[in-house]
């Protein structure tokens, strides 16, 4: 312990005592540096030092947490997936022609009667790289599918049969009439002809495809490691952490999903401004993105008190304080904006239609578990859990759905981002528009892909010439 | 306590409000002395912080973003200029391969369920009727099966949302409802969804 004045004179007349602490802040200093240093044993032991000042269960769980170095490397769907990248599914026969074609598998599809909501999904869905991939190399067998089910619809078998017409090279419009058909007996509460509500419909359409194919490939009913295409595609894990402001215990838990729900930051707004809808603080000051969507995701949240969790270490109900995470990234991240404000006041919803900025290029890394769990012990170094990712956190965007209109009469529109061009996905009309026609659109889901396989998609969808009937694709392993 | 010399030196350009010590009395001059450290101690907290971030790489990537922002900033302004024609209403164009539609997609084809040739763009609707309406007319053994296997299927996928948003029920946004749209159809006219 010394003054600034020592400090400096001390390291310069002893050698080798160069580093000081700074005790406030534990900090480390070095005076031939000048500057503040880092070290992973000095951040790990203070680190511990918090944690044994912590009641006795907190440190257990904390330490397991923190301080275990897990050498258990999942077999990550990733790897996985890229068997099916490396194992190159299309040749063409023909030859190619000029580049001035257009890609592969743009296709009108038909309104059938107010189905835009399930339009602008199966957009979406059709060229989602690795959910694509599985089902142009007709890993979902129709064949043994239909033999073991006999009469039973099976949304995975029609989902092949609209991938197989739209990346057909017939450029009519397509009617997913089969496909409708099938839904409507899988998922009975839908079944009727109304308003439908697109992000409604693409989780049905996963659970169905989980449904028939989970049986199938998951014979020691291991629900936590689904490998239905639906899950491997679109499944990621989110951490949720229930902190006691009593005690400081932590209790955490792991739930996965297939997408991530975003609540818009609507808390600049007074009841007053809503009801006149003549301020839009946070659309204009910049607080209306993605990014502070994903912060007020991951943001610690004080329970109300009339939600008190018991706590194990205090043994009682206490105040607690929740924060989410993201523990493990899907390949393709699927992201809900809800865009509906209730107002119990007025006991009315309003659908909010500000504009959302969101980016092209997504890095997740900011709300991964390591980097929230982090922050809260101040960004100290330390060992986490797979830490390393062996998913990356870049993403690309390759398809958005926006709606406009009101909150219950409206219209759906896919925006599709193939080859570094966007196509607007208007029912059975395909149009190319410019992408700052894309960046002010009012988006309901955004669907990202992990980068790597965005950039190999792109590599893989090349034009050709429309061939016959016939089944155009063989499956070759190697290159295309 | 020892602060790094130019953090000192940021302190003292951050607090312009450092009054002149020469005429304070020693009771102010001790006060001020105070007031002094305790904002030095405030700005090297977050100078320290934002060092720590900075230096071990885990600032995120303010470039890319704000290009980003920049970029979705000049877009809304080129799209609500009305000299940009940007685009144009979707159902009167004539799309990439060169083909227009009309607004009720005209192609026909049999119902799977009863077997009639019904028109594209009514085949929702007409589907509806054949099937029986939603829930009611569907056969009592399809609908509990269905049911149930949605109840008790663990593992089946799970939307993440805070759980204390509001029922999913209400949180949906909906495309138009189809009794207006049919009879407006028939002038010839796109209305609705």
């Amino acid at each position: 312990m010394s003054c600034s004045d020592h400090t400096l004179l001390h390291s310069q007349s002893e050698n080798g005592h160069d580093i000081a602490v700074d005790i406030e802040r534990s900090e480390l200093y070095c005076c031939s540096c000048s500057d503040q240093v880092y070290d992973l044993d000095f951040d790990k032991v203070v680190v511990a030092k918090n944690i044994v000042d912590m009641p006795s269960k907190t440190r257990d769980s904390v330490v397991d947490d923190l301080m275990r170095r897990s050498s258990k490397r999942r077999r990550l769907n990733s790897v996985v997936d890229l068997d099916l990248i490396r194992s190159k599914f299309f040749v063409w026969m023909r030859g190619r022609r000029a580049k001035s074609c257009y890609p592969l598998g743009l296709r009108g599809l038909n309104n059938l009667g107010s189905t835009c909501f399930m339009n602008s999904i199966l957009q979406a869905l059709l060229h989602a790289p690795p959910f694509r991939n599985y089902f142009l190399s007709e890993r979902h067998d129709r064949e043994t599918c239909r033999k073991r089910s006999s009469d039973q619809s099976c949304l995975a078998c029609d989902i092949g049969v609209i991938f197989s017409a739209v990346y057909s090279g017939d450029r009519t419009p397509y009617s997913p009439a089969q496909f409708l058909y099938s839904w409507w007996q899988h998922s009975a509460n839908l079944a009727s002809y109304e308003q439908q509500d697109a992000h409604e419909f693409f989780i049905s359409v996963l659970d169905a495809i989980h449904e028939r194919e989970g049986k199938e490939r998951n014979p020691n009913k291991d629900n936590g490691d689904c490998q239905c295409i639906a899950h491997r595609v679109f499944s990621g894990m989110l951490r949720s952490d229930l902190t006691c402001t009593t005690c400081g215990f932590t209790s955490t838990t792991y739930d996965p999903c297939v997408d991530i729900s975003l609540n818009m930051d609507t808390s600049s707004f007074s009841s007053v401004d809503v009801a006149n809808k003549s301020v839009r603080p946070n659309e204009d000051t910049g607080r209306s993105t993605l990014l502070a969507c994903l912060d007020l995701f991951t943001r610690p949240e004080r329970l109300g008190s009339d939600q008190k969790l018991y706590c194990q270490n205090c043994q009682e109900k206490r105040d607690t304080l929740k924060q989410m995470s993201i523990k493990r990234l899907p390949l393709v991240l699927s992201l809900h904006i809800k865009r509906f404000e209730h107002s119990s006041l007025r006991r009315t919803s309003r659908k909010i239609d500000w504009h959302l900025q969101f980016p092209f290029s997504l890095d997740m890394t900011p709300y991964l578990s390591p980097s929230i769990v982090r922050n809260r012990f101040g960004n100290r170094i330390f060992g986490f859990e797979s830490d390393e990712a062996d998913i990356s956190a870049e993403f690309e965007i390759f398809a958005v759905v926006t709606h406009s209109g009101m909150l219950d009469s409206g219209h759906y529109v896919t925006y599709l981002r193939l080859q570094n061009q966007w196509y607007k996905c208007d029912d059975a009309w395909i149009t190319e528009v410019d992408e700052r026609i894309v960046r002010a659109s009012q988006c309901y889901m955004i669907f990202y892909v992990q980068r790597m396989l965005y950039y190999k998609a792109n590599e893989d969808l090349s034009c050709a010439p429309m061939p016959s009937r016939r089944d155009p694709f063989v499956p070759i392993a190697g290159c295309c | 306590m020892w602060i790094p010399k130019q953090w000192r030196a940021m302190a003292g350009l951050l607090s312009m409000s450092v009054p002149n010590e020469d005429n304070m009395s020693p009771h102010m001059q001790l006060s001020s002395h105070f007031f002094g450290d305790l904002l030095d101690s405030i700005i090297v907290d977050v100078a320290s912080e934002c060092h720590r971030v900075a230096r071990l790489g885990l600032d995120r990537n303010l470039e890319e973003e704000e290009e980003e922002l920049r970029l979705s900033a000049q877009a809304r302004v080129t799209v609500a200029n009305p000299s940009n024609s940007g685009e144009t209403n979707g159902k009167y164009v004539v799309d990439i391969f060169g083909q227009t539609h009309p607004c009720v997609a005209n192609e026909v084809f049999d119902c799977m369920n009863c077997g009639r040739p019904i028109v594209a763009g009514r085949f929702a609707p007409h589907l509806e009727k054949c099937m029986g309406k939603g829930r009611k007319a569907r056969s009592k053994a399809t609908r509990s099966s269905t049911a149930a296997q949605n109840r008790y299927s663990r593992g089946s996928p799970v939307s993440a949302s805070s759980p204390y948003s509001n029922s999913t029920s209400t949180n949906r946004l909906l495309n138009g409802t189809y009794s207006h749209t049919v009879e407006e159809y028939s002038n010839g006219t796109c209305e609705g969804p």
